[in-house]
């Protein structure tokens, strides 16, 4: 199925880790099988979207299981002039940046852009940050020295293969926004990359 | 700043990794990498950590997911939510056995010093103001006299908001001094006691749960109230006890459920000119549910009985789409509660009386920078009532004061300020530079100006790290005050190591006249509850100097009931520990939040 096909259209699912019998609503069977087959198609995805932005497995889970009750909640805004794929990834997108406001994660912005940028690097040395590392990693380690929305434009793009539109779309931004935000993105990704041991 | 002359065509590289170039950016682009050997390494590298990142191990999400999600949409509950809108995590979880009661964790400790002996020596430092006179506080607020203890250091902090401007009024010249209430006169008052009037017991079975208000353990009822899904987490008493209104937590869905029992029959005025009764065509022992809301924060959890006893008002978000209203309910004018805003953002705060005695209601706004509106009450019913904006035609209105708590005499006020946001599907909460201040509110000359403000917490840096959100209450006594659930989104601000501050744990324990403010010393000895007990509500008694306490037990993991403690603690300084009496054990059920029937301790005339 096209990653931009619309909830309304999708068929019942397979075999999916999902109770039909026990979230079944009479009068909602249809909407029951739209968002099942949601979540069979994106729950992965979106998972690990989330775990990329967080570094944590369990928050991740959470975020993602937030992200599918309110797209639940939220199914019968999907219009057929939504893209399905960017309205479920803006939930998760800004599910996430709640959960990391709460937990203080999220980089001060504005006046507070200075401090956020003097912040003390927490790293051990880059020797043995290489040597005790998976490359796996040391690119996780790379993503969260950015700020979070660099953080989230450079996944949709490069992790989940989004275009600029797309991108804009999850995180309201206009295409040229998100055409400099992507190259501020990878300017810092760079240079965390090769801070990591990385030769480019 | 300077571009330098590659920057232009690092944007186009970046953005020809997914061919979001034009045909004309793509020539541009494909002309200079043939002249620039940097930019082809920017293509070089950015491509490289494109192939990397799209290369990232894929992990699969817990094969748990989809049961979550499915149990999450049936319980309308969420994972990422704080405790208090979890009430599923009550019921819900895995392993254990009922906790073991033995080696109980609480330190009760039952002293016979009457309440009226201050047990603090004035070199010992005191978190607590030491009232000299006898605690019958009902009937002054300007008779305490505090010992000096020798720290914190008894400077304020100095004033870090402007003013809240009020409309019409002249500037309020900021200041760094305490604020000063009016002189209250003394009035004859009942001596005060510390227990509460009533509070409410949630009892059974999760499967048929029953819920009662009482006035004392093993006494009969004072009234049998329908079982609502969930226990209770607040409750407020009518001045004239007719009425409890209590807000309980709807099963598992995150929502709560605002109600209204009428547990006594109106009392017979008893003095010449008194007002008349209100009576109401609602019975006894009935109860109205006046809405659902969104659960979780304590500025919906925020119910206000009129001075009067006429009104209630209380805040309902939808559910749905979050947004937030006040609403009004007129018991002995229509048994159905009403609209008071349509806008959104408007959020119930305080009640005053008017200088004629009509009771006036401060309504805030939510918003990036929050404002409170007051407005007098026309007496309609639910039929023909048209909700208002309440940011038009008030009789005042205060910038950046959001939701301001009077004291029961008026004369001060617990505001908060900050900026605020609402997320989505949440309540409004502070998102920068949020935090509670203490000011002094002008009911005497009838401005309802908000002055000499400053923060409530003397000792905290207010800045990037500040408060969400948290309870607070007043005292009878118009000067006590306490704070719990106070959610800060910072760094600890601990001057040691020996305790997070601030705590969400803890509860905090002031009064307004203390010219110290409220500081890490004013958090009630941990002791005084269990290990990782929740606060769930706190109620100060009109002697200035005890707490009431709704304390739920920790969770156990198990199917069990939820237990929550009755608790009631008599606040002592220095070495001596304070004093914590088991009003009602959670061993049988969820006791509280309790409710004591305040009046209005003084008047306009």
């Amino acid at each position: 199925m096209c990653a931009e096909d619309e909830v309304r259209s999708m068929a019942m699912p397979g075999s999916i880790p999902w109770d039909n019998a026990a979230m079944s609503r009479s009068s909602a069977d249809t909407d029951e099988a739209a968002f099942a087959r949601l979540f069979e198609e994106f729950s992965a995805p979106i998972y690990n979207y989330v775990l990329r932005m967080v570094a944590d497995a369990d928050r991740a889970a959470d975020i993602t299981q937030d992200t599918f009750i309110k797209a639940y909640r939220k199914l019968h805004t999907v219009t057929e002039a939504n893209s399905t794929r960017s309205w479920l990834y803006r939930i998760a997108t800004n599910t996430a940046i709640d959960d990391m406001r709460r937990r203080r994660m999220v980089s001060p912005m504005g006046d507070d852009a200075a401090a956020y940028e003097n912040r003390p690097d927490q790293r051990p040395g880059p020797e043995a940050q290489v040597m005790a590392s998976t490359l796996d990693e040391r690119v996780q380690r790379a993503l969260m020295t950015l700020r979070p929305n660099h953080r989230q434009c450079l996944l949709l793009s490069d992790l989940d293969d989004m275009s600029a539109q797309q991108i804009g779309e999850v995180m309201g931004l206009t295409y040229a926004a998100v055409r400099t935000l992507l190259c501020r993105a990878r300017g810092d990704m760079r240079r965390a990359l090769a801070a990591e041991g990385f030769a480019r | 700043m300077t571009m330098n002359r590659h920057e232009p065509f690092e944007e186009l590289i970046s953005a020809s990794l997914t061919d979001d170039l034009s045909a004309v950016e793509r020539q541009r682009l494909d002309t200079h990498l043939d002249s620039c050997a940097e930019c082809r390494a920017t293509l070089a590298a950015f491509a490289d950590q494109r192939r990397i990142m799209s290369g990232l191990r894929h992990v699969g999400p817990p094969r748990d997911l989809g049961a979550r999600v499915r149990g999450g949409i049936e319980r309308g509950r969420f994972a990422t939510l704080p405790w208090w809108r979890r009430p599923a995590v009550i019921f819900t979880g895995v392993g254990g056995g009922l906790a073991a009661v033995a080696g109980a964790l609480l330190a009760i400790v039952l002293l016979n010093a009457p309440a009226e002996e201050a047990p603090v020596g004035a070199a010992t430092p005191s978190p607590t103001p030491v009232v000299s006179a006898e605690p019958t506080a009902l009937a002054t607020v300007s008779a305490p006299v505090f010992t000096q203890p020798p720290e914190p250091p008894a400077t304020l902090p100095p004033v870090l908001t402007p003013p809240p401007s009020v409309a019409p009024g002249a500037s309020v010249p900021p200041s760094t001094a305490a604020p000063t209430p009016p002189t209250i006169e003394p009035t004859a008052a009942p001596e005060a006691s510390p227990e509460p009037d009533i509070y409410l017991a949630y009892t059974g079975p999760i499967e048929s749960p029953t819920m009662a208000v009482l006035e004392e353990p093993g006494a009969s009822p004072v009234a049998e109230v329908e079982p609502p899904s969930g226990p209770p987490v607040a409750a407020e008493l009518s001045p004239d006890g007719q009425w409890l209104a209590y807000i309980t937590q709807v099963g598992q869905r995150g929502t709560s459920e605002v109600r209204a029992t009428r547990i006594a029959e109106a009392p017979t005025p008893n003095e010449p000119g008194a007002s008349p009764a209100l009576a109401s065509e609602i019975a006894v022992g009935e109860t109205v549910v006046l809405g659902e809301s969104l659960a979780g924060s304590p500025f919906l959890e925020r119910m206000a009985w009129s001075p009067d006893a006429r009104y209630l008002a209380f805040t309902l978000a939808d559910p749905e789409t979050a947004e937030a209203d006040a609403w009004l309910f007129e018991p002995a004018n229509d048994p159905e509660p009403r609209a008071l805003t349509d806008v959104g953002d408007a959020y119930a705060a305080s009640w005053v009386a008017a200088k004629d005695g009509s009771p006036l209601l401060w309504i805030s706004a939510a918003g990036d920078r929050p404002a409170s509106h007051l407005h007098a009450i026309s007496t309609q019913t639910s039929a023909d009532a048209e909700p208002i904006d309440p940011t038009k035609d008030a009789i005042a209105t205060a910038g950046g004061v959001f939701q301001p708590l009077l004291s029961p005499n008026g004369a001060f006020a617990i505001y908060w300020d900050g900026r605020m946001e609402q997320q989505e599907d949440e309540a409004w909460t502070f998102v920068q530079g949020g935090a509670p201040y203490l000011a002094a509110h002008d009911v005497t000359e009838g401005t309802y100006e908000f002055s000499a403000e400053r923060l409530l917490f003397s000792d905290l840096d207010i800045g990037q790290d500040a408060f969400a959100a948290a309870a607070i209450a007043w005292g009878g006594d118009g000067d006590a005050y306490a704070v719990w659930d106070s959610r800060w989104t910072g760094r600890p601000q601990s001057f040691d190591d020996e305790a997070t501050y601030p705590d969400q744990a803890r509860v905090y324990f002031g009064h307004a006249t203390d010219p110290r403010g409220l500081t890490r010393i004013h958090a009630i000895d941990a002791g005084d509850l269990r290990d990782q007990a929740t606060v769930v509500d706190v109620k100060v008694s009109p002697t200035g100097r005890h707490l009431v306490i709704t304390a739920l037990r920790p969770l156990d993991g198990t199917l069990s009931e939820p237990m929550a403690d009755l608790l009631l603690v008599t606040r002592n300084t220095g070495d001596v520990p304070d004093e914590v009496q088991v009003l009602a054990s959670g061993d049988d059920g969820w006791f509280g939040p309790a409710a004591f029937a305040i009046e209005a301790l003084v008047e306009a005339d």
